[in-house]
Parts: structure tokens; sequence; C-alpha cells
């Protein structure tokens, strides 16, 4: 049984003490050293209301008044709605959910072929995932090679919006693009003002490390905030290249940099959701590589909770792992990724279904795998009761040391259905067993199974119709961003 | 650091080596200085001095004795130190004989800027002079200064889907300007894959740092 929005929050790295020295050091650098914002109207808005900008340079000074008044606007428990009730996702700083993989190039298909991923993968991953009874949000989990660059979010859009139940992740190359995704929202949900009072998707906004909000970055904040669309306001920390390499000095730049973009958007529309995100990993210094499963990458995402939650802020962190196969090393990787997190409490697990390879490749088998393990994470997760009846002091008794065993007793029956976590591809049979049924290796089991679940044909989301308005809408958007690239060229 | 005269020659050679080996950009310059002082040949602090200090970094690197903030930090100091000795060539009317000239930057529309710069510092540490131009770089920046510095050759990166096509409006703008014969055009970044490279036109392709500079030193005939 799926555990949605189990709490987590056990694991802390971060003393009560350095936290607050955390805290004091990204007030310290919002406010003395600043952050550059290209986009002209946002340092004019923090202009307006106090801000100190150095307009030369576009670097904003936010100071310490500035940043609690958006902290108090911006709310720490609201609702991400799914196109039905029962995927509404009830945010707070403690309960945990997952968002599926990002933007991955290329794909390890179910013979094992490693290719660039094209749409039909992207149905057939979201397809997939959709089927995963822990996944929580969905996003788009390749960017396919058969799309046009310009306006792809929009395609993508379409095709998992349409699909899946689950509120929808979604990013954006400009703030038409934001409008354009309000009018494909606005077919299944009736019209824009639906769309404004309950959000279907959400948008995520990647700041530039060290210190740097591109124009493209504020302009789609600035549109998404207007029309209440949550953000997920995210730094891809580099710690060593481009945060400094210090684990605290990476959370120092991270909470600077994510908080100014958190101010912007309480000023454009106070009490728009903001989650504080990150997708940070540690540089490898022998070849430069971007790892996420290194044990400092989860080190920093498991801390990084704590900070977010000291400024009242939701959470997102976690990323894809290195492995390049559904192999031991993903295996390992993932699995002390994702417990990491929950027991840190990391609201939103990111990039937590298929995602391999710097983020660059995505496997149709390691979406299967990672159900299995994030099952186990969240069951260990959940812990264990004590009480008058757990501790069965009065079963014991009944029992007693004469021998005999608890099998046979209705408590037993009762308890294990709750109280156990049920595998789907782990194998627990002795080797013969095993053998008798195949022998297969995980890799085998997640194959199968994934076959299997996309031979089935669910309904999609949305209906045949506005999954073609929807369709429309976004080709008419790309063809308006070609039309205005042409222009400027 | 400060060197006795009676150290002579050979030691502030070797103590310019030591210090490119360290990363020490500042007392890289002085002992340049020093080495012009005593009378030194500015080419032979060059070829003497920094150059074997940068290859035995480039070794140790490959070597996994050290790592990119060593890499990076030597070629830092070597930059520095070469800047005062081609000070000191220009002065005399003379003109530094480099490798080649590299121009390099990640394409318009991107803003990824760590693996292009990466490249940048290995290939300085291999002896080439690299002119980097940044991130989101537009076409007409690339040509002008591949004509400006000369350049053999052009590095292009890129790490997005939507910005890879870029790199081929370049090498169509410099086809179009007559100045395609001149530079072999190196590309790179995550999504980019050798079939692109060759399909877009480009000379060469570097999966990371060291493939960069090997397929560099390949085009220029310097295997
Ligand atoms: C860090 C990062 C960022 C940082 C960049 C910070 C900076 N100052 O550079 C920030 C946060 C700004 C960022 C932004 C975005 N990013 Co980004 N980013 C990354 C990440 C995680 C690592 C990149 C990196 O630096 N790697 C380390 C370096 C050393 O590796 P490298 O660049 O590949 O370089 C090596 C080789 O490729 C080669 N090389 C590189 N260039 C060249 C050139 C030559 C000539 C040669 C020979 C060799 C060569 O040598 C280098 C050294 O080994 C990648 C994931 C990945 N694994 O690549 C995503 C990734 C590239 N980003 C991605 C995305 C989607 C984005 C955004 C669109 C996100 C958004 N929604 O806003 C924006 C785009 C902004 C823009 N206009 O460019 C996607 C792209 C894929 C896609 N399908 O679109 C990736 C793959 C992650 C993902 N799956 O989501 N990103």
């Amino acid at each position: 049984m799926p555990r949605r929005g189990l709490c987590g929050g056990l694991l802390k790295f971060i003393r009560e003490d350095d936290l607050e020295q955390i805290r004091f050091a990204v007030i310290e650098v919002l406010s003395e050293v600043g952050v550059l914002m290209e986009y002209r109207p946002a340092l004019e808005l923090l202009a307006d209301h106090g801000a100190e900008v150095d307009w030369a340079h576009s670097i904003v000074r936010i100071p310490e008044g500035l940043l609690q008044k958006a902290l108090l606007t911006a709310p720490s428990r609201f609702t991400l709605y799914g196109k039905t009730p029962e995927w509404d996702v009830k945010v707070d700083l403690e309960r945990v959910y997952t968002i599926g993989g990002s933007c991955a190039l290329s794909v390890l298909d179910l013979d094992g072929v490693h290719r660039p991923a094209v749409r039909k993968d992207l149905v057939d991953l979201t397809r997939l995932l959709e089927a995963m009874p822990n996944l929580d949000i969905m996003h788009q989990i390749v960017v396919p090679s058969d799309v046009p660059e310009l306006g792809y979010e929009l395609i993508n859009f379409a095709t998992c919006y349409s699909i899946s139940k689950r509120n929808y992740y979604s990013q954006a190359q400009s703030a038409e693009s934001v409008r354009d995704q309000v009018r494909m929202a606005a077919v299944f949900q009736g019209s824009e003002e639906a769309v404004r009072r309950r959000p279907t998707f959400t948008e995520v906004v990647c700041m530039v490390s060290p210190l740097k909000h591109e124009k493209q970055n504020s302009e789609v904040l600035m549109e998404s905030a207007r029309w209440g669309i949550p953000l997920y306001i995210e730094v891809d920390a580099l710690c060593g290249a481009t945060t400094p390499a210090p684990i605290a000095g990476t959370l120092v730049e991270s909470g600077a940099n994510v908080l100014a973009g958190v101010v912007l958007a309480q000023l454009v529309n106070p009490g728009v959701p903001c989650i504080y995100s990150i997708a940070s990993g540690i540089m490898d210094m022998s070849n430069g590589a971007y790892s996420g499963a290194a044990p400092e990458t989860t080190l920093i995402h498991a801390a990084t909770a704590q900070v977010a939650h000291r400024f009242g802020l939701p959470y997102q962190g976690g990323t894809g792992i290195d492995a390049k196969l559904p192999d031991a090393q993903a295996g390992y990787e993932r699995a002390l990724q994702v417990l990491t997190n929950i027991l840190a409490g990391t609201n939103f697990v990111h990039l937590s279904y298929g995602m391999m390879e710097q983020m660059l490749l995505a496997s149709y088998e390691q979406v299967v795998i990672d159900e299995e393990i994030i099952g186990a994470a969240y069951r260990i997760a959940r812990g264990f009761e004590v009480n008058d009846y757990t501790l069965s002091v009065d079963l014991l008794a009944r029992i007693g040391p004469l021998g005999g065993h608890f099998l046979r007793e209705r408590e037993t029956r009762e308890f294990y259905r709750k109280d156990r976590w049920l595998p789907t591809i782990t194998d627990r049979n002795t080797w013969d067993t095993w053998q008798a049924a195949g022998g297969k290796d995980m890799r085998q089991a997640a194959n199968e199974r994934a076959r299997a679940i996309l031979a089935r044909e669910e309904p999609w989301a949305v209906t045949p119709e506005q999954a073609e308005e929807i369709e429309r809408i976004a080709q008419d958007g790309v063809a308006r961003a070609q039309a205005r690239r042409q222009q400027l060229q | 650091m400060q060197l006795g005269t009676t150290g002579g020659e050979s030691a502030v050679l070797r103590a310019l080596t030591e210090s490119v080996i360290g990363g020490e950009a500042e007392q890289t310059m002085s002992l340049a200085r020093q080495a012009l002082e005593l009378g030194l040949e500015p080419m032979r602090a060059i070829d003497e001095g920094l150059i074997p200090g940068i290859m035995e970094v480039g070794r140790r690197f490959e070597s996994h004795e050290f790592f990119l903030p060593e890499l990076i930090m030597a070629a830092e100091a070597m930059k520095k130190g070469m800047a005062v000795l081609e000070e000191a060539i220009v002065a005399r009317g003379g003109k530094r004989e480099a490798l080649a000239t590299v121009v390099l930057g990640t394409v318009k529309g991107d803003i990824h800027d760590i693996g292009k710069s990466i490249v940048g510092a290995m290939l300085t540490a291999h002896g080439f002079v690299v002119v980097d131009l940044g991130v989101d770089v537009p076409a007409e920046r690339f040509l002008t200064e591949v004509e400006k510095q000369g350049a053999q050759v052009l590095g292009m990166s890129a790490l997005l889907p939507t910005t890879m096509p870029y790199m081929q409006h370049v090498i169509e703008e410099l086809t179009r300007r007559g100045l395609r014969d001149r530079v072999k055009v190196v590309v790179g970044g995550a999504p980019v894959t050798p079939a692109y490279a060759e399909r877009i036109g480009a000379d060469g392709y570097g999966d990371d740092a060291i493939s960069g500079v090997r397929v560099v030193r390949s085009l220029l005939g310097l295997a």
C-alpha cells in the first residue's frame, strides 16, 4: 500500500547552534554580497520595496527585514492539486513526497538499447510512472529528440499533463510559455480562473550559482507568481565548482540564491507557494563530472532540509544517480540517496525514478526498481509504534515459554498486514526455489513488470477531445516561439 | 620566493617549474620577473621553466595524483607567468611561438560554464593560448575573435538540446565568411555525440577535457 504523505525528519546533520550560524550567514550574504539579477523589472520591484540595488552591476542586496516579510507571506502549508482529489498533495514541513525523473536526453529501453529519447518514450515512461504507487508528482522524464527545441516544454506539458492524474511539475522558457501552459490546464479545469484557484501544475526555475538569476529565470518566476502557480525555486550547485567546496558554504550560497527568488515571488504575489529546491551535486574532481549519488551530494541534500525548514519553507532535494545500468551500483546509490533524503525530511524527493548517468539517461527498468527501493525506504522511515498493544505483554503471557508460536494468533494476522511492506520484484526465496521460478535477477524482473504495465491500456487523465485541444495549444505555442526566433534573426 | 644570484639560471628555472606545479600564480609572476632580471631569455624561461611544470601537472592529472583544483590553479599560474614573459618578448620586438590559439565559448542561449572552462584550463595546461569568450556567446562574437586572434582552433560547448543546433549555425557562418578553412572546429558538452559533431560539420569532438586536448593536437598534426 502506498504511504502518501509519510513524515520524515528523524535524521539531523546540523546541530541547533550550527543551524543558526548558517541562517545568519545566508542573511549576511543576501544583504551584504547580494544576487545578480539580469531582469530589470525584478530589480525595480525589489528596489521599490527597500532592497538596495547596484544598477551598474544589476546586483540586488536584500535586507533582513524584507526577507522576513517574504517568509511571513510564503506559506509553509499548502496543497498541490491533482486532477482528482485522491492525488492532491498536502504539503507542510514534515510530509514526504516523490517527484519523477527530469529531462533525460537518452533512454535505456526494454530491449537494453541505449538511444536518444523520442516522444514515444515520453508517453511510455509517463504511463509507466503513472502506474507507480509511490510517485506523487509527475515531471517530464525525458526531453524527446524528435520535438522542436523551441517550445519543447509545451509538447512535454501536453503529453504528461494529458496522461497523468498527478500534479504536473513543469518548466518554461518564457513568460508566454507559462501563459500557454495555463491555457492548456484550463482545457481540463474548465477556465483560467479555475487554474488560478487550484493550479494542477507547478513551475521550476533554476538559478545559476554562484548567486545569479538569469533574465529568463525572473521572467518565468514573476509570470508564474502572477498566476499563483506554485514555484520550485531551485539551485543546481556544483559543490567545489560553482559553490564553495565545504558543504556549509554550499548551503549558504544556495540559501541566499533560493531566498532571493522567494522574496521576488512574494513581492509579485504574496502567498504564492514557494518550494526551497536544490538538485545540486558535488563535482568529481578527477573529471569534472556532476555526481548525483556521491555520499557528499546526499549529505548536501539531507542537510538542506534543515536549512529550508529553518526558513519555514517546504523543501525539494534529491537528484539522479551516476550508474549507467540498473546494476549493483544503481541499487546502492539509489537506496542510500532515497533513504537518507526521506529520513532527513526532504518534502519532495526529486528525480527519484529512473534517472541515471548524471541526469542524462532514463531507464525503464530502473523506474520499476526505484519504486521498490522507495517502498522499502518509506517503510523504514515509518518506524514502529510502541504502546500497550504492540508491547504484547498479554500475548507473551498467553503463549508463554513452554513452546508454541505466534503464527496462529489473531493479533499476528491483524497486525502484519498493516505493518509489513510487501515487495513486488524483490526475491526472498532460497536458491533452488528462485531457480525453479526462472532464476531472474532484479533487472529481468523489472523488465517483465514494465512490459506488463505498458501492455495495459489505461485511460489517460483527460478525455481524447481534451488531449487534442491541449496538443493544439502546445503546437500553436511552438509555432509562435519559432516565429519569434525568426524575427530575432 | 627570493633567490640569491648564486642560485643562477638553473635554480630560477627549476623554481619556475615548481611554482607552476604548485599553482602559485603570484610567485610564478615574481619568479618570471627575477628570471628576466637575471638576464635569462624569456623564450628560455617559458620552454625550460613554465612548460615542464605544466606538462608535469598534466601528467599528474591523468594519473590521478592531481585533481581539477590543482590543474586549474596550475593553468592560472602558467597564464600569469606567460603574461610577464610574453610582454618581455614583445618589448624586444619578438613574437612568441605558441602551440596554437584556441577561441573557446559556450554558445548563445546556453549558460553552462564549467565544462567549457575545464577544457580551457586543460588546453592552457598543454601549452595552448586559450581565449575564453565565456557563455551565451553569439556567432558574431566567435567569428570576430577567430579573425582577430588568428586562431587555429574554435572550440564550442553546448549542454542543451535547444542550443546544440547553434553550433551548426556558427559553422555555417564561418563558411559564409570564408573563415571555415582557417580553423579547426571542435565541439563538446554532455549531450553532444561524435555522430552529431560530424553531422554539423565539426572537425572534432571531445568527450572530456583530456580527449579535447587529444583531438585538438591531432587536428593540428601535433599528435
Ligand atoms: C550544473 C548544471 C546547470 C547549472 C549550470 C551552472 C554553470 N555555471 O555552468 C544551471 C543551474 C545554471 C543549469 C541551468 C539549466 N539547465 Co542544467 N545542468 C547542469 C548539470 C547538472 C551539470 C553540468 C556540468 O557543469 N557538468 C560538469 C561539466 C564538467 O561537464 P560538461 O559540461 O559535460 O563538460 C565536459 C564534457 O562535456 C566536455 N566538454 C564540454 N564542453 C566542451 C567543449 C569542447 C570544445 C570540448 C572538446 C569538450 C567539451 O568536457 C567537459 C569536461 O569533462 C547538467 C547535467 C549533466 N550531467 O550535464 C544539467 C543539464 C545539462 N541541465 C539541464 C537543463 C534542463 C537546464 C535548464 C534548462 C533548467 C531550467 N529548467 O531552467 C537550465 C538552462 C539554462 C541555460 N539557458 O543554459 C538538462 C539538459 C537536458 C535537456 N534535456 O534539456 C541537464 C542534462 C540536467 C537535466 N536532466 O535536467 N544547469
